[in-house]
């Protein structure tokens, strides 16, 4: 799970949060983070036509 | 002979683990972070003098802040670490990273027992002293 900083009292605001094994629940509640919404970008669905 | 004067301008940091530990420097307005080893007697018969050897640590942190009640400030921050291990982290310089003249220090495991949730006087901001009992001492001065 990623998510990014919101409140400078962690971080910068809009880098990536990394707790490593903390629980961040409290954090997500409190408003100092917020989990990234960045979906993973999909490989290209353009094939190329095989040479004849 | 040389003197050395410092204003007080600490950063304090608290959170449940050194990876999430929160910034609540500009809500706080007193720090006192305590290293003790307890002393216990060993004076024997046929001394002229107490001696003391030393036992278990038992560290404090004593801290005076606003309390505020709004997202990701004071009560946000510490609602949740009441009555739980924490970890906080206390620098002499704010703004400057940990090194051997600006030591960041640490206790970890360090015990939340209450947080005032209200302590309001009429014509006065609300501020909250918190204590957090016990915990292992660290140092980091590296950046």
């Amino acid at each position: 799970m990623k998510y990014v900083i919101i409140s400078p009292r962690l971080g910068t605001p809009g880098d990536e949060f990394d707790p490593g094994d903390s629980n961040v629940d409290h954090l997500v509640a409190g408003g100092f983070i917020r989990q990234s919404t960045d979906k993973p970008s999909k490989p290209s669905k353009v094939k190329t036509k095989p040479k004849e | 002979m040389a003197t050395s004067t410092q204003l007080s301008n600490p950063s304090v940091k608290i959170g449940t683990a050194i990876g999430t530990i929160v910034d609540l420097t500009d809500q706080t307005t007193s720090a006192t972070l305590t290293r003790t080893v307890e002393a216990l007697e060993d004076t024997a018969f046929g001394t002229g003098s107490r001696t003391y050897v030393g036992g278990l640590e038992n560290n404090e942190l004593t801290v005076t802040m606003f309390m505020s009640y709004v997202a990701s400030e004071t009560y946000a921050s510490l609602k949740d670490l009441v009555g739980t291990k924490c970890t906080v982290k206390v620098n002499p310089a704010y703004g400057s990273v940990d090194s051997v003249t600006n030591p960041g220090f640490i206790l970890t495991d360090t015990y939340l027992e209450s947080l005032p949730v209200v302590n309001a006087s009429l014509g006065e901001l609300n501020t909250i002293d918190l204590t957090f009992q016990g915990g292992v001492y660290s140092v980091d001065t590296t950046a």
